[in-house]
């Protein structure tokens, strides 16, 4: 301690032994989202809805009677695979604002801001966590629902090249999707602090938005409604995990229409996850805890 | 130590803290009193960045408490039992406050121990009473072995072992040389407890003193009690206008003016009998109701106090 901080002579102190660091906000946040029950029951929903959704679609998929192979065959494997994507995402998003909106309404929060004062490291840390186990519960569902739907397919006369870089990359954009949307989840979740309000204004992002955008494009037949809807963290997300033959890509914009590509779909969701999350980082810093 | 100055919050057009001043010194137990919605636990909360300070300044140990580099060992902190996640046991709840400053699992079990809640560490939070809750609040703010502790309402939902063991925990650390604030509506507890009184009303301080000068500035101090079968007798030998009866038992005296002593040598010389003699200090709760008098926000209408 330095001479400025000059206390009492206190008992049994064992100075530089344990002071607060990033590294134990994280280790802090991973205790605190594995000690939650919601926790397992999220991810383990996340899981078996995927795995399960990949089987069916696997199994039911109407399939050419002489059996698919190349780039059919690949796109029918990975769609099979990322099926549960489309499920998983809900839950994921409830997930994560959870994270935050849970600490707010029990109190915990206070605790939390008592122990990090400055707050903000507490918030990434948080986001960091989720992030990471997200991607790595994600990752662990498409794999295993990948393996068993090219297993199906397989028994099929469907067939892929399970080791095609243009297979796998939509797998893990699979498990990055999740991750993001639950970290956009967390973040607008530390904005409302409220779990129904969060909950609601997640899912209405990611479910509703898209809905009024396709009515209107529908309604007005203006292209640039429907260009809009494009950015939308879903529709902007949906290259990440979609099969892409090799060759050369097709233009962002084609007679008007916007389409994004893997690159640009993720760093438009990026930033779905970045905005709320610096708005959130300025409103938790100033307001009362 | 802590240091406000000029410490003021305002929630829109409510101003919780007005401008207050004061000083809490290590080695002490400082008490925080004041009716409910005086403005303890605001000041409390800013004194731990909670809250947002509307103006002034509150320092511990020289620093705002954010800018400590490992605050939960500068300040342990008591807000209120229910800051805590309901659906974690207590011992997660402690291992995840604890990882943030590096603070290994066996200080945590220790500080378990500490709080009597060994038998309960691994139940969910969310099933605890108010009492257990509380025990659990007071273990997370020892777990850095701060030199500072600040304890909104501890001995709240405590049952009387729970009350005499925050009593003896508080002193204890006073005596190691720490910086002990805790507050309490409760006159009673403090006079137990405190060395010093901060007296808070409607966000002002109204009293900042010793227990023993709070004490001696209170009025009609010195009154005796006797008990005695001969009280017409007693009464008589004492001259009437200082003896009051207080209750319905006719053997039982309130007097004023005269110390138990000379009470005691008259009785004595006269051959009365006297069951009790007991010189009652003016208590603390009348001093602290002379006190807060102007100040309570929320009094019963009949004026009563219970």
């Amino acid at each position: 301690m330095s001479a400025t901080t000059a206390g009492p002579a206190t008992t049994t102190r064992n100075d530089g032994l344990s002071r607060l660091t990033f590294g134990g906000i994280l280790r802090s946040e991973w205790i605190k989202l594995r000690s939650l029950r919601s926790t397992g029951w999220c991810y383990l929903i996340t899981v078996v809805m995927t795995v399960g959704l990949a089987l069916l679609v696997a199994a039911l998929l109407p399939v050419a009677d002489g059996g698919e192979a190349g780039d059919t065959g690949r796109s029918i494997a990975v769609s099979a695979a990322t099926a549960g994507v489309r499920f998983g995402e809900l839950v994921v998003a409830v997930l994560g604002a959870l994270m935050i909106t849970g600490e707010y309404g029990t109190g915990m929060i206070r605790s939390t801001f008592a122990a990090v004062p400055k707050r903000i490291p507490a918030l990434v840390g948080k986001i960091l966590v989720f992030g990471v186990v997200t991607f790595i519960v994600g990752l662990v569902s498409v794999a295993i629902s990948f393996l068993l739907a090219v297993l199906l397919l397989g028994a099929r006369n469907v067939h892929t090249d399970p080791g095609n870089i243009h297979v796998l990359l939509p797998l893990v954009g699979a498990a990055g999707y999740l991750a993001l949307i639950g970290m956009m989840s967390l973040a607008i979740g530390a904005i409302i602090r409220n779990s129904a309000g969060g909950i609601a204004a997640s899912l209405g992002t990611i479910l509703v938005l898209p809905l009024i955008f396709t009515l209107l494009g529908s309604l007005t037949n203006q292209k640039w409604v429907l260009n809009i809807g494009q950015f939308l963290p879903s529709s902007a997300g949906t290259p990440l995990y979609t099969f892409v033959p090799a060759g050369p890509t097709p233009p962002l914009v084609q007679s008007g229409f916007i389409q994004l590509d893997a690159l640009w779909g993720g760093l438009v969701l990026a930033a779905w996850v970045v905005v709320p999350f610096v708005l959130a980082s300025v409103l938790v810093r100033n307001r009362d805890a | 130590m802590i240091r406000a100055v000029g410490l003021t919050k305002q929630y829109g057009q409510r101003t919780a803290v007005d401008g207050i001043s004061f000083e809490v010194k290590p080695g002490l137990v400082t008490g925080f009193l004041g009716p409910n919605g005086a403005g303890k636990s605001t000041t409390m909360r800013l004194i731990a960045g909670l809250d947002r300070a509307t103006a002034g300044t509150v320092t511990v140990n020289g620093k705002p408490y954010a800018q400590h580099h490992s605050p939960l060992r500068e300040v342990g902190i008591l807000l209120d039992a229910k800051a805590v996640h309901t659906g974690r046991s207590a011992r997660n709840h402690l291992l995840a406050l604890a990882a943030t400053h590096g603070i290994g699992s066996g200080r945590v079990d220790e500080v378990i121990g500490m709080a009597g809640l060994d038998s309960v560490a691994r139940k969910r939070v969310g099933a605890f009473s108010l009492g257990m809750g509380q025990r659990l609040g007071i273990a997370a703010a020892l777990l850095g072995d701060p030199s500072t502790l600040i304890l909104d309402e501890p001995v709240n939902g405590l049952d009387p072992e729970g009350v005499i063991w925050v009593r003896n925990l508080v002193r204890h650390l006073a005596s190691q040389g720490r910086t002990v604030f805790l507050s309490s509506h409760l006159m009673s507890e403090m006079a137990q407890t405190a060395d010093h009184i901060i007296v808070l009303g409607r966000g002002r301080i109204i009293a900042d003193a010793p227990v023993s000068s709070i004490l001696a500035q209170a009025k009609g101090s010195g009154t005796v009690r006797v008990r005695t079968p001969d009280s017409e007798r007693l009464t008589a030998l004492l001259g009437g206008e200082h003896v009051s009866r207080t209750g319905a038992d006719p053997a039982l005296l309130e007097i004023s003016g005269i110390t138990a002593a000379h009470v005691g040598e008259l009785a004595a010389r006269a051959g009365v009998i006297l069951h009790e003699l007991t010189p009652q200090a003016s208590s603390l709760e009348d001093a602290y109701l002379e006190l807060t008098q102007q100040d309570v926000e929320y009094r019963s209408s009949e004026g009563a106090t219970a």
